[in-house]
């Protein structure tokens, strides 16, 4: 039990002999070398252990190594390719490939009962006193989860205090008087545990705490009133973390959301077409991302990182040229006429995702770029992730994009133009057509940006924009046509309020007819939206 | 318009004659000197099913100008309520209150221990065939009433309220699909046996099936026709022509539009509860949102505002549909796969917009409506 409680480093020559004596058959002899080889806390002999209980380290001339897979040849004899258990070097022959030695000149070592009972639970001690700040902070966290194991204690609460990093003095504690909790006979002992778990706001504790509220009849009344208090404090704190996340993914979706309305808020505002198949860009900018990691190869173990740099332009631009045709083909002649528009839409929308569907197939994974995965703790249990953080930066410099495009640039001042009155602005010059036709282009291309984004929070599939389509028409209402500001409002909005709806008491389903419900509620007193126009363009 | 003198009703005349022969003369004949075997009359009476909803859905778009985007959200509303009588004519070995079809989501659950079970209490009406019938086409009915209440008196109007609608079918789309509401989720209602004494396999009741919904649809094309050629059809074009210049008259459009609709939606649950018991299963997935959108394509096809259009539409569409959803070949070579149905379907809808906007029934005429759009 003692044996980790004083950390004594050993150099490299200290640990090869220790090693050497475990060869040995005295059992007294193999147990000073096996704690002072613990009691060295070297992160490096983690594998050592492993290998130790499943019996495969072998001496070399009196040098320890890992053994791989035995092989055996036709005339029976085995070998076996070894790796430097210190250096961490596979012995390679003289053609640079791993060099199989014959067991013959080999001496294996094998554990005897009582190591192999405690080799279990040193590769969880080794790894508290790693000096890798991850693996320590995931064995910390290792440490108070089942099967509880009663060597960790001195360690940890050797971390608790003096760790340098306030996340795993953190954790280190919790899992400490999880540990405590869990394992001591001492009822004092034990509601200390439970007093110093609800200080730390242990969310792992919560359930265990219900189950001794509901089944241990041994609590006595002051008891139990520790528990409720260290119950009430947790759950505070877990009314904070759900409340952080609604809010972190109602942020993202709700960005996601404000990429797909605007596109269609410019689109129907200035043309009076009913987008249908706005959804179906959105697709295609997804896919176009999934294609470009594919052809720069980029997965989980080969890291391409750069594919995103050329995914994010390129899913805009495809998205703006599938745009570009459809308005040449079917929506140039359907111009202010929203219910005919609307048909043919849904039309090319089916088209695009069977054409899709044909080529891909049903279901794609993607794999955003590392950079994107994991996040950074604002709190405790709250982790704000990467990916959701950039979704929402490149929605905001999307709006800014278009909003400076829209107020402050020649186009944009010609798209207002026809937008107030197109004879007006075609009469001084202004080519409406091509405005039209570039403004269905950025439109589409802005969906192609929120299927890109997408990929780095979801599975892309042919269908993935009609669960969006209904959705972003509702934002539209809500928002109004005029306004840019209207629509990221109200994309924003929905999103969080959708998404706190669906992690409290309501069901998605419940969430969804609330939701409705609230537009419905929210039309009968602003029917033209958040921002209504006013003066002149009111009457249009 | 052409619709209120008398050349045009004479012409609705002969075309409710000309829909009696076929459907109720030509169709049986064939059947019974053996030309057409019993599943093409089924499917052909689940089609005409498709064509009732097809009907009152140009009564409300076609000459009204709202585009409805859940017809069939009530088709499937009426076509659950025929499909849960006929549950209750199956009921359960173990306790003969609740039907077999309770227990395909949840077996032995729905109540307290086994034998125990408590019926939802809405399920009660249904096991009555009058009460099943009535409650079929009023909860449409009453729904459509509520969206129109919802929508027209706050004034959403031209695609707003399409999209409104749209919106409220995946809301009840997602509603169906939930295992916890007695509905059976996403698998339905399946487990029947028996209808109106009939065993369902029988072919005398696939027969009967098909000439009741003949004589529904004929029916309820006959009413339609009646309302477009009244005092109330003459304001609903007005509705659909000069909504503004109507208000200012005196009239308040939203009523109309709120009875309309709610009669449109009635028809729809007079079709889905036709549909059951041919079809032999209803899910949600009936109601899915391109499911109403389909319905809008038929009336679109067979030309808005022709009530004869509607019908020749639905079966002109979902005959193509049956034809070409299952793979063909000429020698080895397969000329055609399933798969390609969407993009067929796609370039339907186009065509209909572009190539065909007055619908195959009328061509020659001028698109109806086009002008009220350019003002919305």
């Amino acid at each position: 039990m003692l044996f980790l409680s004083l950390r004594v480093p050993a150099d490299d020559a200290a640990i090869q002999s220790h090693i050497q004596t475990l060869a040995s058959r005295k059992s007294s002899e193999r147990a000073v070398a096996f704690d002072a080889l613990v009691a060295t806390g070297d992160a490096r002999l983690v594998p050592f252990f492993d290998a130790y209980r499943i019996g495969s380290i072998y001496l070399r001339d009196g040098v320890p190594f890992i053994g791989g897979d035995v092989i055996t040849d036709n005339n029976l004899d085995q070998f076996v390719s070894l790796t430097h258990v210190l250096t961490g070097e596979t012995m390679l022959n003289e053609q640079g490939e791993p060099e199989l030695v014959s067991l013959l000149e080999l001496e294996n070592l094998s554990p005897n009962r009582k190591e192999r009972i405690k080799v279990r639970s040193v590769s969880m001690l080794l790894n508290l006193s790693s000096p890798d700040n991850e693996t320590r902070l995931n064995a910390a966290k290792k440490a108070g989860m089942a099967p509880l194991k009663t060597e960790a204690i001195p360690i940890l609460s050797e971390l608790a205090e003096g760790d340098a990093s306030k996340k795993i003095r953190h954790t280190a504690a919790e899992s400490l008087a999880l540990l405590e909790l869990g394992t001591s006979d001492d009822a004092d002992l034990r509601m200390d545990a439970i007093r110093r778990l609800g200080e730390l706001d242990s969310l792992r504790a919560l359930s265990l705490l219900e189950n001794m509220l509901e089944k241990d009849e041994t609590l006595t009344p002051k008891q139990t009133a520790i528990v409720l208090t260290a119950r009430k404090h947790i759950m505070t704190h877990q009314q904070k973390v759900k409340f952080f996340d609604n809010f972190k993914f109602g942020l993202s979706t709700g960005s996601i959301y404000i990429l797909m309305a605007l596109g269609l808020a410019i689109i129907y505002g200035l043309m009076g077409v009913i987008n249908m198949a706005h959804g179906e860009m959105m697709m295609i900018g997804a896919y176009t991302t999934f294609v470009l990691q594919k052809v720069f190869g980029h997965g989980p173990e080969t890291p391409q990182n750069h594919f995103f740099l050329v995914a994010l332009p390129a899913s805009f631009l495809v998205a703006a040229l599938v745009g570009w045709v459809i308005e040449r083909l079917v929506v140039r002649k359907l111009y202010h006429r929203p219910f005919e528009s609307l048909l043919a839409t849904v039309g090319v929308s089916f088209i695009l995702i069977q054409v899709v569907r044909l080529i891909f197939g049903d279901n794609q994974s993607s794999n955003s770029p590392t950079w994107l995965v994991g996040g950074f703790e604002v709190a405790n249990d709250m982790t704000l992730s990467f990916n959701r953080v950039f979704i929402f930066f490149l929605t905001m410099a999307a709006v800014t994009g278009v909003m400076v495009l829209m107020r402050y640039t020649t186009f944009g001042l010609k798209v207002r133009a026809t937008m107030q009155h197109r004879e007006m602005a075609a009469s001084v010059g202004i080519h409406t057509r091509r405005m039209y036709s570039m403004t269905f282009m950025l439109g589409s291309g802005l969906a192609g940006l929120a299927g890109c984004a997408l990929t780095t929070v979801s599975g892309i599939t042919p269908d993935m924009g009609q669960n969006y389509i209904v959705d972003s028409f509702l934002i539209v209402v809500i928002g109004g046509v005029g306004e840019l500001v209207g629509v990221v409002c109200s994309g924003l909005g929905m999103g969080i309020i959708l998404q706190s709806l669906e992690n409290s008491f309501f069901s998605p389903v419940w969430a969804k007819i609330i939701i409705l419900t609230m537009v419905v509620a929210f039309i009968q007193f602003r029917p033209a939206g958040l921002f209504p126009p006013k003066g002149r363009l009111a009457d249009v | 318009m052409s619709e209120f003198n008398q050349s045009s009703v004479n012409r609705a005349k002969r075309h409710l004659v000309i829909m009696a022969v076929l459907g109720l003369g030509v169709v049986p004949l064939m059947y019974f000197i053996g030309l057409m075997p019993i599943e093409t009359v089924n499917m052909l009476g689940r089609y005409l099913c498709f064509a009732i909803v097809a009907v009152g859905l140009d009564l409300i778009w076609g000459y009204t100008g709202i585009l409805s985007m859940c017809q069939a959200l009530f088709f499937t509303v009426g076509a659950y309520g025929m499909g849960m009588y006929m549950a209750h004519q199956y009921p359960s070995a173990d306790n003969p209150l609740i039907p077999q079809s309770l227990y395909v989501v949840y077996p032995y659950d729905i109540g307290q221990g086994k034998g125990e079970e408590i019926l939802p209490w809405f399920w009660w009406p249904f096991k009555y065939f009058p009460l099943a019938v009535f409650f079929s086409i009023l909860v449409p009915c009453l729904m459509a009433a509520l969206v129109g209440l919802g929508g027209f008196f706050s004034r959403v109007r031209g695609v707003y309220f399409a999209i409104l609608t749209q919106a409220i079918t995946v809301a009840a789309f997602l509603f169906f699909s939930n295992n916890d509401m007695f509905l059976c989720g996403t698998n339905g209602l399946s487990q029947f046996r028996t209808f109106l004494g009939f065993d369902l396999g029988d072919d005398k009741l696939k027969l009967i099936m098909y000439l009741m919904t003949a004589l529904s649809l004929l029916g309820v094309v006959g009413l339609c026709q009646f309302v477009v050629h009244s005092r109330f059809g003459r304001i609903l074009v007005a509705v659909r022509d000069a909504e503004p210049a109507l208000r200012f008259q005196g009239y308040k459009p939203h009523h109309f539009k709120m009875i309309a609709f709610a009669f449109a939606g009635a028809i729809a649950g007079l079709g889905g509860m036709l549909y059951t018991p041919q079809m032999q299963i209803i899910t949600p997935s009936n109601m899915a949102p391109i499911e109403s959108i389909l319905i809008v394509v038929w009336v679109a096809v067979g030309g808005r505002g022709t009530l004869t259009g509607a019908v020749i539409g639905a079966l002109f569409v979902n005959l193509i549909y049956s034809w070409l959803t299952s793979p063909i070949s000429i020698g080895s070579v397969r000329i055609w796969s399933p798969d390609f149905w969407p993009i067929l379907l796609g370039l339907l809808f186009i065509a209909v917009v572009l190539v065909i906007p007055t619908g195959v029934v009328n061509m020659k005429m001028p698109a109806i409506g086009r002008k009220k759009e350019v003002e919305a």
